[in-house]
């Protein structure tokens, strides 16, 4: 087998040394022709894609030629002309080629949408700019960027509390489009490739869920059997809130968990309430953007409620500052940002616009004589509730 | 060469491909030449290119390997030759030009692919008609059009309905933008579901089921109906230009809602086992669309829906009585294939070959299983009474998508009970010869149906579902190959893959279609 092939396989990139044993050679020449294999399918494999998309966008041409020709008012696809382009001959409806498609056409057109290709994508590993005069096919190469996705996507961060506090911090100078933790509220601010969590509709009770509550308020609204169910109204009792009624999955955990009754939380992990809170965050903050502007007033409200000027998204950063200064709370300013939203998450379904808030209320003034713990541990429970409080003031009755 | 039949004297003419909107008629200008020489030629040319594909797929590849150059010196080589269409040799590469100088014959086809070279453009032709017949025989082993059973349960036989100006009529396009490739948002604790919904949205049978109307919703009038979240979901991927995540609403109603004895303990807010919930969903799914029976374990229970058509084939358990040598068979259908790795991994670390400490492959798990035998107990017909018996287990008909579960959850008992992970790397090819696991891997074969049988039974890796992290704090993250392009879905965040981060995961599902079908 090497006998004809010279010292190795044919690839002639795995080489034996001089003064190796016959057997040695062998083995060297074998695995050098099962490289060359590799590489040859590989080729033929690309080779075919991409002749046979050259061919066909060639007689994409000629036949989109040969219908103008006869002035598109007919609309005949088989129209009995006869054309012809540099790459290909239209004659009785048929298309042949002429030449290579490989050195005759240039571009990609889709054979759906006639459209061209996009031959690189737009950001990311390979990217280069598109000429913004041509309408391209939407079929867009996929985009290989570290934090996008395929289409250059990107979401908006979890937020902090989620035991990356640190990281996302520092993230958001290095990274623009990252966005920033403070900002989370403001979606008008952000690129449009920053995508948020959405909501859906609870097929059994109709309300509007934030996506990664979704199952948690399945549990409670359709699970109502089961182990689960006790373990749900097991901490509805030691909750000792509105233990009767029957807007409990309605009330975010956060505000759940904003009773401090230590003996409560014991069984519960501590990671638990971070991520409840943080959910609660984002379930306010998507969708708001328009309803923002619709209600200036509860927003000034609540400005003035809480710091002193967060008008704008840019500022919230800035006034992070001052919010946690007075109220020791490191993200105060967040929680502001997203509450300003808490009342306009659960009027999107608005079915029913009495209920929740009045709970809420309810709420919250058993939960206010336990507020004034600043320090540590509690300074999340406190926040919770500082969140539901200024959601509950400031919004009309929701739900 | 002997290999190469003599042409049989076909009543039929060859016909050439007929021209399709937006592709050329032929490969080249020269394959033009040749096919419109005339009937005689073109007939001659497409049997010849039927023989060569014949004789490279169904034989020895030593034959299609094998050339003589022009010397007279016989050459076998592991690099492609090329196969004159024209005559009956079979030529190296270098000498492919002196043949083609001496003899006017300008085409030729390479003996690892199939492909057709054209020594007048110096460069390879992909010809519809050659391509067509290409494709077909390296796909289903025939030429014939003649299609599988569950390709026939899709067909409309309706005159109007296959017209194509009365789809495009009475049909929208869906855009390029559109191609299934979506994140599914985590709804608290759900990526056990997103994963196999990854899965299941990616494979081409349950696809094409549902995006062909399999399952109507508009006239399913269960409610809460799990296949129609299923049909809505397929529509949102593949017809719909958004790229943002998908939030499986109904998917998830539909399971907190559905009452199912068995699965009673995986409706919670937790995380759950993906492998649980495949097997609900495809329960589920069956109950949906299927005959309405109930799948039996340990029966031989077969049904006509797309479940049972995609997912279910049949294990055949052969128990040979030690003191008589009577033999029972017993056959069952399966869903999938679970596959243990403790005892594996502990035997293998006994025998302490250092190359591979702890790491298997998927090959000899499957080995296992379902080529060794293992001594049981059991009351022989014949004799009457309790005897040891070697039973032995194989395959007896494949699916069409394998899905395979590498047991990596067990749960261990003594003194502190509790669930533990297996983090044994198990290595798994994207191709999986499924012959040796099968009943019909034993007993004599002829060599071609030897090579049919072994294409019949070749497996590309369709997905894999990857537990990350511990067995409580875990996170399920899926890959899936859509054409030649893996992609890894992390819940809502769909990213490119590269083949060896989707083989140097530790899989837990693994998802394989037959060769024959993609």
């Amino acid at each position: 087998m090497p006998a004809d092939a010279g010292d190795t396989g044919k690839a002639g990139v795995i080489i034996a040394p001089e003064d190796a044993p016959s057997m040695d050679k062998l083995a060297h020449a074998i695995v050098d022709d099962f490289l060359y294999n590799t590489l040859h399918d590989l080729l033929i494999k690309v080779h075919r894609d991409e002749k046979i998309a050259r061919a066909n966008t060639a007689a994409i041409k000629v036949e989109k030629l040969a219908v103008n020709t006869i002035d598109g008012a007919t609309a005949d696809p088989k129209p009995d002309v006869e054309v012809e382009t540099d790459a290909a001959v239209y004659k009785d409806g048929k298309v042949t080629l002429k030449g290579n498609p490989l050195k005759s056409t240039k571009e990609i057109l889709c054979p759906r949408c006639h459209f061209p290709r996009l031959l690189y994508p737009t950001d990311g590993k390979g990217a280069r700019k598109p000429d913004p005069g041509v309408i391209y096919c939407k079929k867009h190469p996929y985009i290989e960027k570290p934090g996008y996705d395929i289409y250059g996507q990107t979401w908006v961060a979890p937020g902090p509390g989620r035991g990356k506090k640190k990281k996302d911090q520092k993230l958001d100078p290095n990274d623009p489009s990252s966005p920033a933790p403070g900002a989370e509220g403001s979606a008008k601010d952000r690129p449009p490739n920053v995508l948020s969590f959405p909501s859906a509709t609870c097929s059994k009770c109709k309300r509007c869920i934030l996506v990664t509550r979704l199952n948690n308020h399945m549990g409670s609204c359709i699970g109502n059997s089961g182990r689960n169910a006790s373990r749900a109204a097991a901490q509805k009792i030691s909750n000792g809130s509105n233990g009767g009624s029957q807007n409990n999955d309605n009330t975010p955990p956060g505000s759940q968990k904003g009773t401090p009754r230590p003996g409560s939380r014991a069984g519960s992990p501590r990671k638990r309430d971070v991520d409840e809170f943080d959910e609660d965050a984002e379930d306010s903050d998507q969708g708001n953007p328009k309803k923002k502007k619709v209600k200036p007033n509860t927003l000034t409200k609540k400005v003035i409620l809480k710091a002193k000027s967060p008008a704008t998204a840019i500022n919230v950063k800035k006034d992070r500052a001052k919010g946690s200064s007075m109220l020791n709370v490191e993200q105060k300013a967040d929680d502001e940002t997203k509450d300003s939203t808490v009342q306009v998450a659960p009027k999107k379904q608005a079915p029913n616009p009495k209920g929740v808030s009045p709970a809420k209320k309810l709420k919250l003034g058993t939960a206010k004589p336990s507020l004034p713990s600043p320090a540590g541990k509690k300074a999340k429970r406190d926040r919770d509730m500082e969140s539901e409080s200024s959601g509950a003031l400031s919004s009309p009755p929701p739900r | 060469m002997s290999a190469r039949p003599a042409t049989p004297a076909s009543p039929k003419n060859h016909k050439v491909r007929a021209a399709q909107p937006g592709q050329p008629m032929y490969g080249c200008e020269h394959l033009q030449r040749l096919f419109n020489q005339d009937q005689a030629t073109t007939n001659t040319s497409i049997q010849h290119y039927k023989a060569i594909l014949r004789s490279i797929f169904d034989t020895n590849p030593l034959i299609s390997q094998t050339a003589k150059a022009i010397d007279g010196q016989i050459v076998t080589s592991l690099t492609p030759t090329y196969l004159c269409l024209q005559c009956p040799s079979t030529l190296t590469e270098d000498d492919r030009t002196k043949h083609g100088t001496k003899k006017s014959h300008r085409f030729y086809v390479d003996s690892r692919s199939g492909s057709l070279y054209c020594q007048m453009c110096d460069d390879l032709v992909w010809d519809p008609t050659f391509e067509e017949l290409r494709l077909k025989k390296m796909g289903t082993g025939t030429f014939s059009s003649r299609k599988r059973k569950h390709e026939e349960l899709f067909e409309t036989s309706d005159p109007v309905r296959d017209n194509p100006t009365y789809i495009s009529s009475n049909t929208t396009a869906a855009s390029c933008k559109a191609n299934g490739l979506r994140g599914i948002y985590n709804a608290g604790a759900t990526c056990y579901q997103n994963v196999v919904l990854q899965s299941f949205l990616h494979n081409p049978i349950l696809r094409n089921y549902y995006l062909s109307d399999g399952h109507s919703a508009g006239t399913c009038d269960t409610h809460h109906c799990l296949s129609c979240a299923m049909d809505d979901m397929f529509q949102d991927f593949y017809a719909v230009e958004n790229t943002n995540g998908y939030t499986a609403a109904n998917i998830l109603s539909g399971f907190w809602i559905s009452e199912k004895k068995a699965f009673e303990n995986l409706v919670t807010t937790k995380e759950q086992d993906a492998h649980e919930f495949f097997q609900f969903l495809a329960e589920e799914l069956h109950e949906r669309n299927g005959d309405g029976r109930k799948p039996e374990t340990g029966s031989e229970h077969s049904c006509n829906c797309i479940i049972h058509q995609t997912f279910y084939g049949k294990l055949q358990s052969t128990t040979t009585c030690q003191n008589c040598s009577g033999v029972t068979n017993q056959v069952q259908s399966f869903l999938d294939l679970s596959l243990p790795l403790e005892n594996l991994s502990h035997k293998k670390g006994k025998k302490g070959s250092s190359k591979h400490t702890g790491s298997l492959t998927l090959q000899e798990c499957l080995d296992e299983e379902y080529i060794k035998s293992d001594k049981c107990e059991y009351r022989c017909h014949n004799c009457t009474s309790m005897q040891q018996a070697r039973r032995q287990t194989s395959i007896k008909r494949l699916p069409n998508v394998l899905s395979i579960q590498l047991k990596r959850f067990e749960y261990k008992q003594g003194r502190n009970e509790r669930a533990a992970k297996i983090d044994t790397p198990v290595q798994f090819p994207l191709q999986l010869n499924m012959l040796p696991y099968t009943n019909r891997a034993r007993g004599p074969q002829d060599v071609k149906e030897n090579y049919e049988l072994a294409r019949s039974c070749t497996y590309d890796l369709l997905s894999a579902v990857v537990h990350v992290g511990e067995i409580d704090t875990g996170h399920y993250v899926s890959y899936c190959r859509v054409g030649d392009q893996w992609f890894a879905f992390n819940d809502h965040k769909v990213e490119l893959a590269q083949k060896s981060d989707v083989l140097n995961s530790k899989a837990y599902l693994l998802f394989y279609i037959v060769r024959s079908l993609s």
